[in-house]
């Protein structure tokens, strides 16, 4: 369908270019608009570096605030593109609510009607490519710099430089085709004209995948008397239409967040354009009022074009902003969320590579993911339940009532829960860091991968120490059954602390509370190592079951510490000062087996004195 | 503003690694008093009479956070004295 489109495109253009060199000059301005609108688009993203997703994040609380950070942000950047993709990819992660991302659209709506205001006032009247050249200059010297920054603002003079040469360039073709030629002619009155011109809008802005390149076309076109102001408007209805179908494509690769986002943007669109279509009599009534109002001149269409714009884009506003609340409830009860199987990722689309602070947060969510997997494999290893664990009851009964070990291919769960989505991690986080991205997201994304890795051994030495619990656990022999009854009770409680300190907030202190756990394993191990020794000079174990139960041990101990450390990373906040304050304050190995060693039972002092 | 602060300021703008000490000393301040927090909870908790097991791991957490606090306190001590700012930041109590 695509090929078959984009083929047609290049034959009419093909065919336009050969019948009229001024439709050449029309489209050259175009495209040059266009390729302004990516190069702003890039510079604002290397530009912002964090910033942006800093604001949205604080921004968004509340539904009037949302609709300011759409309108300002839109506004500032001049792209609603560049705001509605890094609102989809927000919303996915699932770092805003969907209210907020609601009202971040609405708001870009209408922050994308100053476009027409300064095309329509600034862009036709002043002679603006003068002012491109120097821009192009200077934005190629700083593009060729290697500072972030410095590149960024290259992008910026470039994307501005070519928005004002592509507008130039639309005038001057429109000038020249008045001369020979009158599309007027071809204007439609009434409903039909009005339902004819606004599909063709929709069109145009599906075809170039920008709103603000259709209204720089129809505003030429406007000035150049090459469409009528009637026609005119309805085009810009149809522009409207046509950037929420551009969305649209976009939020059907994202998850189901994006997806509701999407629907939302296309049904809000739709509902403007009903809106405006109906009363679009008394819209050309009220502009032509507020313009006597605000001193626009009577045959000053342009303008009139762009209060038009604006005050529809408004209205659209202004009816759905109380109604936020009951189109959100109703968006989660429609659009539905299929979990996929839990070896298939989650979370890591294409929409979460849109900044650095979505991508981060969509493969932590991964990890997590893979961390639950490992979670109810390791409590199957251990022949427990997952319920047993994630309940209050108590673990040693739990696991001194248990009659046969459970059977568990390990390997066959590895392949499917584990190695599948740990791979898809890794392939994820090579995607992101093939992007510029600043050190500390590249920092993040390394202790994420390190993580990931974490957990993978967890799961390899439940497998190693899965072996011999199926033929020891319930041994007849009752301390090779105790210690294996104190392995499994180490091991779930571990499961159970961290997944309690995984439902807090992350943070420093949450994660500085895994050094208890460090502590706590660290003793396990000593008690351990003490009751082996005591068994075999006591002869209650022969030495190859000995052997094993070291082996076990020190099996545990690797599960322990992997998950602890895979833990870490995902209990810490993402802001770089929390990580400093943790890595400050939290224990080193020395520390731990200090306090270990220092918090030992009497009991256990006494025979590590004896055995000295 | 005070001229103290101003001056503070204007120091910290000529160093670029005042001001990364002055943010980890604030964030390890912030953290110090959850953890402070943390440790009469704790303590609370140990005094409602807990059964032995448990009170063993009361008494295991009190250690770690006691022993993160001295670290911490050290730490913002260490910075103080770089800073060379005598009172100019107060060291938290233990």
């Amino acid at each position: 369908m695509q090929r078959i489109l984009l083929t047609a495109v290049f034959l009419v253009l093909g065919y336009g270019f050969w019948v009229s060199p001024d439709l050449k000059e029309i489209a050259a301005g175009v495209a040059l608009f266009l390729f302004g609108m990516i190069s702003l688009e890039t510079g604002f993203k290397a530009f912002t570096g964090g910033a942006l997703e800093t604001v949205l994040r604080r921004s968004t609380d509340r539904l009037w605030k949302s609709i300011g950070f759409g309108i300002a942000s839109t506004t500032l950047m001049q792209s609603s593109t560049l705001v509605s993709l890094v609102t989809i990819s927000f919303v996915s992660a699932e770092m805003i609510s969907l209210a907020a991302g609601i009202g971040i659209i609405m708001g870009a709506n209408l922050g994308t009607t100053t476009g027409a205001w300064l095309i329509a006032g600034l862009g036709l009247r002043v002679d603006i490519a003068a002012y491109a050249m120097p821009m192009l200059v200077f934005g190629v010297i700083l593009l060729l710099n290697r500072s972030r920054l410095l590149k960024g603002i290259g992008y910026l003079l470039l994307g501005i430089g070519f928005l004002f040469l592509g507008i130039h360039y639309m005038k001057e073709g429109f000038d020249a085709l008045q001369d020979g030629f009158d599309l007027a002619a071809f204007a439609v009155p009434g409903l039909a004209g009005l339902l004819l011109f606004t599909a063709i809008g929709m069109a145009v802005t599906v075809i170039m995948q920008s709103s603000h390149a259709t209204l720089l076309v129809i505003i030429t076109a406007l000035a150049a008397g090459q469409v009528t102001y009637d026609n005119a408007l309805a085009l810009a209805i149809g522009a409207n239409l046509g950037s929420a179908f551009t969305t649209a494509l976009g939020g059907l690769t994202a998850n189901v967040g994006g997806k509701r986002l999407a629907v939302a943007h296309v049904l809000f669109n739709v509902m403007t354009a009903a809106v405006a279509i109906a009363l679009i009599d008394q819209m050309a009534w009220a502009v032509d009022l507020i313009s006597g109002w605000i001193g626009i001149a009577e045959d000053d269409f342009l303008l009139k074009l762009a209060l038009f714009h604006t005050l529809f884009n408004l209205l659209g506003v202004l009816l759905l902003t109380p109604f936020v609340r009951q189109l959100e409830r109703l968006l989660i009860r429609y659009v539905h969320y299929v979990p996929p199987p839990a070896e298939q990722p989650r979370f890591l689309f294409p929409e979460s590579l849109n900044t650095p602070a979505t991508a981060v947060t969509a493969v932590r969510n991964e990890v997590a993911h893979l961390y639950d997997n490992a979670h109810a494999l390791i409590a199957h290893g251990m022949s427990l339940r997952r319920r047993v664990i994630d309940s209050d009851a108590s673990l040693s009964e739990a696991v001194r009532h248990t009659r046969r070990i459970m059977p568990l291919d390990v390997d066959d769960i590895y392949e499917k829960k584990i190695k599948s989505l740990h791979s898809a991690i890794v392939a994820f986080i090579g995607e992101v860091q093939g992007r510029e991205i600043a050190e500390h997201w590249t920092e993040r994304l390394y202790d994420l991968q390190q993580a990931s890795r974490a957990i993978v051994e967890a799961v390899k030495a439940t497998k190693h120490l899965h072996k011999n619990l199926s033929r020891y656990g319930v041994s007849p022999n009752p301390p090779v059954r105790e210690h294996y009854d104190g392995i499994r009770v180490q091991i779930a409680k571990l499961l159970r602390e961290i997944g309690q300190l995984r439902t807090e907030e992350p943070g420093a202190v949450t994660s500085l509370s895994l050094d208890s756990l460090r502590v706590g394993l660290e003793k396990s191990s000593l008690e351990h190592m003490h009751s082996i020794n005591r068994m075999i000079r006591d002869r209650q174990i022969p030495p190859h079951i000995a052997t094993s139960l070291m082996n076990d041990d020190a099996y545990a101990y690797e599960i322990g510490e992997k998950l602890i450390a895979a833990s870490r990373t995902l209990l810490v906040s993402d802001e770089p000062g929390d990580r400093i304050a943790e890595e400050t304050l939290a224990l080193d190995d020395r520390d731990i087996e200090r306090i270990a060693h220092e918090s030992k039972p009497a009991e256990q002092a006494a025979a590590g004195e004896t055995s000295r | 503003m005070k001229t103290k602060k101003l001056l503070a300021k204007l120091a910290d703008f000529m160093h670029k690694d005042r001001v990364a000490q002055r943010e980890e000393l604030e964030r390890i301040r912030e953290v110090l008093k959850k953890l402070k927090k943390k440790e009469q909870q704790l303590r609370e908790k140990l005094e409602a009479d807990p059964d032995e097991e448990e009170r063993r791991e009361l008494m295991g957490k009190l250690d770690v956070v006691h022993a993160q606090r001295i670290k911490g306190v050290e730490r913002v001590k260490e910075i103080r004295d770089s800073r060379r700012e005598p009172n100019a930041d107060k060291v938290p109590e233990i």
